[in-house]
């Protein structure tokens, strides 16, 4: 990298920020509400064709036989898609760990309900359904296996044959002296809790476009693809073409939350545009497609965990047990789910062992994919529900026990026992906000009031950390090997002085463009409104990941800061010698002019220089092209190779939070209403406010939802029995609390302008958050719920068993 | 297959006339006939309000809404808020740019919509009012603060310059 970036708003060359750090109306939002930005649904080629998916009703059966004839004649029908030509055409998905990727339609055996197993392409989506009602499967009904603890019995049916056995990986990290610790520990809690599934559920469905052209041999996949580039080279792996012959154009997405982009969708379309002579193939896929097999379900596990305390309440240790249900395939990356929590594993205290015996299994339930925050909001449910439980053991407030324990300021940079360094914080600060915020003290009173009163009120306060600024170098120990996630930014400057950006993604709801646009507006003194930010193909695009891992905020500040500088110094050379020769160091950037030091009036503007460069050759100092373009890749510094036990520098930058949440649990019903709900958090710089905000707001709309509403259910078959949004209960306006806020602000030391990851946000907090206040508000009667979603029939039944129910 | 029907039906104030299936949701000939392409379609049962429209005034969900029983009828989409002759977003698109009442922006046309119907019959809505009227649309990003805000923005707004 060159020179070094800006590390904080102040030193960009402007004299007074104008963007960055404000709340500025979002570049993306004009088209938006106009209902013109190009949805992929909005998408329509000449000539295009309709894909619509035949799929296994069964979890696990042997296809005999696929008998697509009558298909095949239908009027309108201009290709099936059989196992066959899979077979014949593609490879598995490149899977992570190695060898459990299934193909785009099942070969020889159906995994799990909802799996493709044949697929029309027609003149229209009515006339490609039609047709899949005429195609005929023979299927071999299998027994299957419904649960990750029914996956490890003796006599279960093993899923994968070339395997033998249903587990993927286990593995025991073990970091300190974990032994020890709970050896000499003078208190132990332990507790078992079941996160059961629940998932992403973007409003916008995944849908593609894709074109084979026949003569080149290439593919053209356009599509609501939320890492274009990543998505490109599986398709080429999985479709047996080079790289450099597949485009992916990425359009905007109707919000991700995880795994957007269908790899079963784009292949099977691919494969249809190929053999229907190259036409284009549109796929939409539909809710109820979304909610059976789309990249919707994640988190689906079984935890046994034990902290280890000293009297005075010092945490020495922590030990997880996971049992992992990854579904039927491990092709949607859902393994690196289990390796997250190694970036935070402790949260934010000081505990000096910790252990996590891992085991992943595969089952006939659909396959696992990411979830906003991938990994981290289970594990810190269950961290923090132990602190409650430990609070409780010594009768500390479990404010004050948390407080005892954090990590204090002085501290930063500070490495965890699972490796990871956290780059700064001060998580008293942060408690201090929220608990005055709350009026703390206050709500106890209330509470104790409500609880004399028979009432079953609760209150928790919980924190967390959030891994900001993904690493491959994360998720080693489940096979994804590399260090750094390159993003790239391309800003060009015109021959009148309009900036453009290019990135290699598209929108997807966090704002990103806008944050571009902010920084390189503030960079070169221009209006943000005249900034435009794109983006390019994955054959034209700067090498990039995009949207994932609460990075691309600080990613692509990085990449625009970065280009900006290679700009400025091109400019200054070209002012330098326009000015007579003076040297390049007496020429400086500020306010949009490039001007003498010793004589700030003399300069020129950025149109000026641009225009001098494009324009007259004649002027430029040997060996200058005419190029006002500069291109900046970047990746997070100082990262570096996993040890044996997965300790590495992963993620950059540590944000945290603290949630304090009251809730009331409803005696006759078992259902919780949040009363009250307080944020305070730290992400460093906020490099847009409104943008923040409004994460952190979305954030504990999902956190709720899994905490209260949201699940995949299936029977014990692994049967889905939740196919729509009437059984799949997303939060609404009337279960998502408003929650008050207020934030502390710790810049980074070591990303551009101190911003820290901060995307995924509350939902590290807020499912603990609200179980444990359930959990306080249950503590009289004796009983705890440790599965969610905390569904008023869960907790209905305890207070069944507790003799409680109304 | 059955018969096509001739339907005729008025969106955004000018007339379309087209042979359509019986099978055709509105929100699909809406999209893919008129290429209207503002109206998003969510979950196709009925859940999620993304694909919102007024018909003869009323909100109703297209997806759930055949073309052919729309002859005759009224309808106005996301497309038909703007001011057409200067193009000026609405006072109700205004306000969720200005209170950031959208992230991905896939469900917004369906909130706009709702929230047209919703400030038509009631210029002051209470939180709780408005809470009941967008109780029928999803959001997945926002957490709905940010919409609360937007719609009572732009109900201020609209009093102050008298109505919508």
């Amino acid at each position: 990298m060159a020179a070094e970036l800006p590390r904080l708003p102040e030193q960009l060359p402007t004299s007074k920020v104008r963007y960055v750090g404000k709340e500025v109306k979002r570049v993306e939002d004009p088209a938006l509400v106009s209902g013109t930005t190009e949805f992929i649904d909005n998408l329509t080629l000449p000539n295009m064709l309709h894909c619509a998916i035949l799929r296994s009703p069964h979890p696990h059966a042997r296809i005999v036989k696929v008998d697509a004839s009558a298909a095949e004649a239908m009027e309108g029908v201009v290709a099936v898609l059989t196992p066959e030509d899979v077979k014949r055409w593609a490879n598995a998905v490149v899977t992570s760990p190695p060898g459990w990727g299934t193909h785009c339609l099942a070969i020889d055996k159906a995994l799990f309900v909802g799996e493709p197993v044949a697929a029309v392409a027609a003149t229209s989506r009515h006339l490609a359904e039609d047709a899949c009602e005429l195609i005929e499967v023979e299927y071999e009904i299998l027994p299957s296996v419904g649960t990750a603890t029914a996956a490890l019995e003796a006599d279960a049916p093993v899923l994968w044959e070339e395997h033998g056995t249903n587990i993927i990986q286990q593995r025991t990290y073990s970091w300190g002296e974990v032994d020890r610790v709970f050896a000499e520990a003078d208190h132990v809690v332990t507790n078992s809790f079941r996160w059961n599934r629940c998932g992403a559920n973007p409003t916008e469905t995944f849908g593609c476009v894709c074109q084979w052209d026949l003569t080149d041999n290439s593919l053209t996949c356009h599509g609501a693809y939320q890492v274009p580039g990543f998505w490109g080279l599986a398709r080429s792996m999985s479709l047996n073409l080079p790289a450099n012959k597949v485009k992916v154009i990425s359009h905007p997405q109707g919000g991700a939350f995880g795994g957007k982009g269908g790899a079963r969708g784009t292949d099977i379309a691919a494969l249809l545009s190929r053999k229907a002579g190259g036409l284009p193939v549109k796929y939409i896929e539909d809710r109820m497609e979304y909610l059976l097999a789309g990249a919707s379900q994640s988190w689906d596990r079984h935890y046994d965990a034990s902290l280890a305390l000293k009297a005075d309440g010092t945490i020495t240790g922590f030990k997880v047990k996971l049992l992992d249900d990854q579904g039927a395939t491990t092709e949607t990356y859902a393994t690196i789910s289990v390796a997250k929590p190694l970036a935070a594993f402790t949260g934010n205290y000081r505990i000096e062992a910790a252990q996590y015996d891992t085991t992943l299994v595969v089952t006939n339930r659909a396959p696992a994919a990411p979830y906003r925050g991938y990994g981290p909001p289970p594990h810190f449910l269950v961290l923090e529900n132990l602190v409650d439980m430990a609070a409780r053991k010594l009768a500390m407030d479990p404010a004050e026990l948390r407080r005892i324990n954090y990590i204090r300021p002085e501290q930063f940079p500070y490495t965890i026992p699972s490796g990871n360094e956290y780059d700064s914080g001060n998580y008293e600060a942060v408690l201090d906000k929220v608990l005055r915020l709350a009026d703390y003290a206050a709500l106890r009173k209330e509470q104790a009031a409500a609880r004399a009163a028979g009432r079953l009120v609760g209150i928790s306060v919980a924190n967390t950390v959030e891994p900001g600024v993904f690493d491959w170098n994360a998720y080693a120990t489940v096979g994804v090997q590399g260090v750094g996630v390159p993003e790239g930014a391309r800003v060009s400057v015109d021959i009148l002085g309009n900036i453009t950006v290019v990135v290699g993604f598209n929108l997807q709801g966090q704002g990103q463009f806008t944050v571009a646009a902010q920084v390189v507006a503030d960079y070169f003194g221009a209006d943000m409104n005249s900034v435009k930010v794109t983006m390019a193909s994955t054959d034209l695009a700067p090498p990039h990941f995009g949207q994932g891992g609460s990075r691309l905020g600080v990613a692509i500040t990085g990449a625009v800061l970065g280009a900006c500088q290679k700009l400025e110094a091109d400019f200054r050379r070209l002012v330098a010698h326009l000015m007579g020769g003076v040297p390049v160091e007496q020429i400086e950037l500020m306010d949009g002019r490039f001007r003498m030091k010793a004589n700030p009036t003399v300069g020129m503007s950025l149109a000026e220089v641009a225009g001098v460069m494009l324009g007259r050759s004649d002027l430029l100092p040997p060996g200058m092209e005419p190029n006002p373009t500069a291109t900046s890749v970047w990746t997070a510094p100082g990262r570096n190779m996993p040890d044996d036990q997965g300790r590495c520098r992963s993620y950059l930058t540590a944000a945290n939070a603290a949630h304090v949440v009251m809730v009331e649990v409803d005696r006759q019903t078992g259902r919780t209403e949040i009363l009250k709900y307080f944020i305070v958090d730290d992400c460093g710089t906020r490099l847009n406010p409104a943008t923040v905000e409004g994460q952190i707001q979305g954030a504990v709309a999902q956190g709720v939802g899994a905490a209260l509403l949201e699940e995949y259910v299936y029977d014990a078959q692994a049967n889905p029995l939740v196919t729509t949004f009437v059984d799949y209960l997303m939060p609404t306006i009337h279960e998502v609390p408003i929650t008050q806020r207020d934030f502390v602000v710790t810049p980074s030391p070591v990303t551009p302008l101190g911003a820290k990851g901060c995307g995924e946000g509350a939902i590290h907090t807020t499912p603990a958050a609200v179980i444990c206040a359930i959990n306080d508000a249950l503590a009289p009667l004796g009983i705890e719920v440790t599965e969610t979603p905390a569904s008023p029939m869960r907790v209905w039944k305890l207070l069944q068993q507790a003799g409680a129910a109304g | 297959m059955t018969a096509k029907q001739h339907t005729t039906v008025t969106v955004n104030g000018r007339v379309y006339q087209r042979d359509v299936e019986p099978r055709l949701t509105l929100a699909d000939f809406l999209r893919h006939e008129l290429h209207l392409g503002g109206t998003h379609v969510g979950c196709e049962h009925g859940v999620c309000g993304a694909c919102t429209v007024l018909i003869n005034g009323r909100a109703a969900h297209s997806c759930l809404t055949l073309a052919v029983q729309a002859d005759g009828a009224e309808v106005t989409t996301v497309e038909g808020l703007k001011n057409r002759e200067t193009g000026q977003l609405h006072p109700i698109q205004q306000a969720f740019v200005d209170a950031h009442g959208l992230q991905c922006g896939f469900c917004t046309p369906g909130f706009l919509m709702t929230t047209l119907e919703l400030l038509r019959d009631n210029p002051e809505p209470s939180d709780e009012e408005i809470k009941e009227a967008l109780g029928g649309n999803l959001c997945r990003c926002t957490g709905y603060e940010s919409i609360m805000a937007s719609v009572q923005l732009a109900a201020r707004r609209l009093r102050e310059s008298g109505g919508v």
